[in-house]
This record gives C-alpha cells, sequence and structure tokens, in this order.
C-alpha cells in the first residue's frame, strides 16, 4: 500500500472512530488536544486497523501517538 | 458475619468458572487453587496445558482441582472465535482475534467474551494499563458510559452509617482528572457495583468543598453538573450532591446543612470523589486514621467483570479479590 493510500484510510478510520467529519482531520491532527477522546476510542480505532489493515500494533504504543502522522508512521512500520 | 465472609458464602452458592491467564505465576496459581478447592470458583487455567498440568503438580497440588483451557487447542480457539464475533457487540474480525489471542490476557478475555468463563482475573504480571487496554478492546464498556473507573469498599471501625458500617468510594484508583461526564459515569457504574455486590439500593453522594452552593468555583461547578447528567442518564438511581463528605454521610450535619429533601444526605453508602487526588488522600486516611479494612479497588464500567490485582499483592488478597470478582460475575449472570 502506497504511503499516500494508507494515509487516506486512516484518517476515514480515525473519522468513524472519533465521529469527527474527515474533512477536518490532517495528518496534523492532535489525539489529546483536537480529538478530546477517550482511551476507548483509541482501542476501538486500534481494533479497527488491525481488522482493515491486517497490521499488529501494540495499543500502549497506539496510545502514545500524538498525531494521525505518527499512528501512520507506526502503522507503516507494523506492516 | 463480615462483609467478606458474607461474600465468600455467596461465591460458594453459584461458583462462577474464573479465567487465570497468568496461571504459571506461583502466587495466582497458588490463589488459584485455593480458590478453586475450597468451592468458591471453578479455576481455568490459560495457557499449555501440558506445561500448566506438570507445573501444578511439581507444586504440590492436585491438578485436577483446575479446569485447563489450552491455548495450543485448535478447536477450543476456532470455537472461542466463532461465538466472540457472532456477537454484535465486539470489534475484532477472525484474523485479527487469532493474532491477539496469541497473548494469554487477550485469549481469556476472548473466553470470557464468548461466555465460557464469567471473569478474567489478570494483573500479577500484566501492567493495570495492559488489562485496562485489553479489557476495553475485548470486553468493551457498557452501554452509556464512556470510562473505565474503580470504586473500593471499606470497614471502618466504630462508623456505623453508611451500609451497616461499610462504604463504597470511588474512584481512588484509575480516572485521574474526570470530566463531568465522566465523573457522571464513575457514580453511575458505582452504584451498580453496590449493588451487584453487597444486593442493596446505593445512596450515593458526589461529594466537594460545597454543600449545595455554600462555596463557588470551577472545581464545584464540575461536581453540580456531574450530578445533574447522572440524574439525567439515571434517574432511577438515588444520586445526589453536591456535599461536602460530613454532609454526605452524617445525618446530624446534613439536617443543618442540607436543607430540602435528599434519598443521600446524611446516608450515603457510596461516595465519589471530585478527582484522583482527593480519592487517593482519603482512602490513606481512611486507612492510616480509620484503621479500615478496605477491598478492591475493583474495577467498574467495563461490559463484565475485568479485574487487575496488584502486583505486589499477596496470595490471601488476590483471594480475596478473585471471590469478590466471581460474586459480581454472579450477580450479572443472574
Amino acid at each position: 500500500m502506497e504511503r499516500t493510500e494508507l494515509e487516506a484510510k486512516i484518517i476515514e478510520l480515525v473519522a468513524i472512530c472519533y465521529d469527527k467529519p474527515q474533512d477536518e482531520l490532517s495528518l496534523e491532527t492532535n489525539f489529546k488536544d483536537e480529538l478530546k477522546g477517550a482511551s476507548v476510542q483509541m482501542v476501538a480505532l486500534a481494533a479497527e486497523i488491525e481488522n482493515e489493515l491486517d497490521a499488529f500494533i501494540q495499543l500502549q504504543d497506539a496510545a502514545a501517538c500524538e498525531t494521525i502522522k505518527d499512528l501512520v508512521d507506526l502503522v507503516e512500520e507494523e506492516m | 458475619m463480615g462483609m467478606l465472609d458474607s461474600i465468600y458464602e455467596k461465591a460458594k452458592e453459584h461458583p462462577v468458572r474464573v479465567a487465570f491467564p497468568e496461571a504459571a505465576n506461583e502466587k495466582m496459581m497458588q490463589a488459584a487453587y485455593e480458590c478453586a478447592r475450597d468451592g468458591y470458583i471453578v479455576s481455568v487455567l490459560v495457557g499449555p496445558a501440558a506445561e500448566l498440568r506438570a507445573l501444578a503438580a511439581e507444586r504440590g497440588y492436585d491438578a485436577d482441582v483446575f479446569e485447563y483451557a489450552d491455548t495450543a487447542d485448535e478447536a477450543l480457539q476456532a470455537e472461542i472465535i466463532e461465538k466472540f464475533v457472532a456477537r454484535p457487540d465486539t470489534r475484532l474480525k477472525e484474523k485479527a482475534l487469532a493474532r491477539r489471542m496469541q497473548d494469554p490476557l487477550y485469549y481469556a478475555m476472548a473466553m470470557q467474551k464468548a461466555g465460557l468463563v464469567g471473569v478474567t482475573f489478570a494483573g500479577i504480571e500484566n501492567t493495570t494499563g495492559d488489562v485496562l487496554l485489553a479489557g476495553q478492546m475485548m470486553i468493551g464498556l457498557k452501554p452509556d458510559i464512556s470510562t473505565v473507573s474503580s470504586i473500593g469498599i471499606s470497614e471502618i471501625p466504630g462508623f456505623e452509617g453508611g451500609e451497616g458500617g461499610l462504604i463504597a468510594i470511588g474512584d481512588s484508583a484509575v480516572c485521574t482528572n474526570p470530566n463531568a461526564e465522566q465523573l457522571a459515569d464513575i457514580a453511575i457504574s458505582a452504584c451498580e457495583t453496590v449493588r451487584t455486590l453487597l444486593g442493596c439500593e446505593p445512596r450515593c453522594a458526589m461529594v466537594s468543598y460545597s454543600t449545595l452552593g455554600s462555596g463557588q468555583g470551577e472545581l464545584v461547578d464540575k461536581v453540580v453538573e456531574a450530578v445533574r447528567i447522572a440524574n439525567e442518564k439515571r434517574p432511577d438511581l438515588a444520586i445526589d450532591g453536591e456535599f461536602q463528605f460530613d454532609a454526605a454521610i452524617s445525618p446530624e450535619v446534613a439536617a443543618k446543612k442540607v436543607k430540602r429533601e435528599s434519598k443521600v444526605a446524611g446516608k450515603a453508602n457510596v461516595v465519589i470523589w471530585p478527582d484522583l487526588n482527593v480519592g487517593n488522600v482519603a482512602v490513606k486516611i481512611i486507612q492510616q486514621f480509620g484503621h479500615a479494612d478496605s477491598y478492591g479497588p475493583m474495577l467498574q464500567g467495563f461490559d463484565g467483570i475485568v479485574c487487575d490485582c496488584s502486583r505486589g499483592a499477596p496470595v490471601s488478597e488476590i483471594k480475596g479479590n478473585i471471590i469478590i470478582s466471581a460474586v459480581r460475575a454472579a450477580a450479572l449472570e443472574g
């Protein structure tokens, strides 16, 4: 999967799990400050990534991601 | 009969199947063994069955006291996966689930979600963070609950209020700085936990440095808003505040400070702290000055019973928490 395709897919999954319009999200979007999500949403996102992208990510590593770009980097590393 | 004695009696009436994903750990195996041998639970050891059986025998236990969920048994894994993914409230699909189940903690929780055991008991090798994240992924949260939290139950010598001298307090361990909505969820979860464990009607006070507007400020506003949200979400529960701690538990103080009808003021059996600073300090004061026996922390908010014991816990404490968890699970199973 190309990097740009991966970025688009993860932004799509973030939008679903955090219930946000996709056009409000970018690679720079910050999970804590902008999405203000609880850990349960990050866990749901990790599950979606595992299901849709067949990438296994440690939940602790996912929870440590500050931005969507950090998460894309993490998933790319695992794929 | 003390609280723990009465809970032990209840556990024996309906022994619940409890999964132990850290079964090879010496303290955990001893606690699982003694609980099962004495008829409180059915202990299901999760891992390589032959190795666990040999380890049990080597440690001098009757290996037949345990049941084994053999992680190498492909038929069992297929059964768990089939039952797990058939549930509408689960997240992982077959392939991702099978991969997660390589970890015995996730394997045990998958068994629980699939209905093969009532409780997963862990925490002696996994961190609290591991258990909380695994619980959120595999068990999920209750509908309308947005946060995991905890309560403890204290038996304080000389205290005659609460519920026969017992008082439930929370959150003193998990949710650090809840917002108003999370604080409301902690109160609602605490009421459910108390109802299932003690079988009594919760009277839940949300405490602050103010009683019904006697003090002002954003810290008070948060508690007032939490009471409003909790009452809106669960009008069937007696959740009230904001109260100072004495107005919550002392009928004499409540009579002076609370000048309106309240099912809770002066007779609370559940007290919810505004944040973890208060909760942690308060529980230490209760233990140090009140010489209380404290049970827990019990995790709550999950759509099932998830347990995390302290990594330094002695076997006696582990056993108490296993049995408390089993009784909570039996109440959920009805």
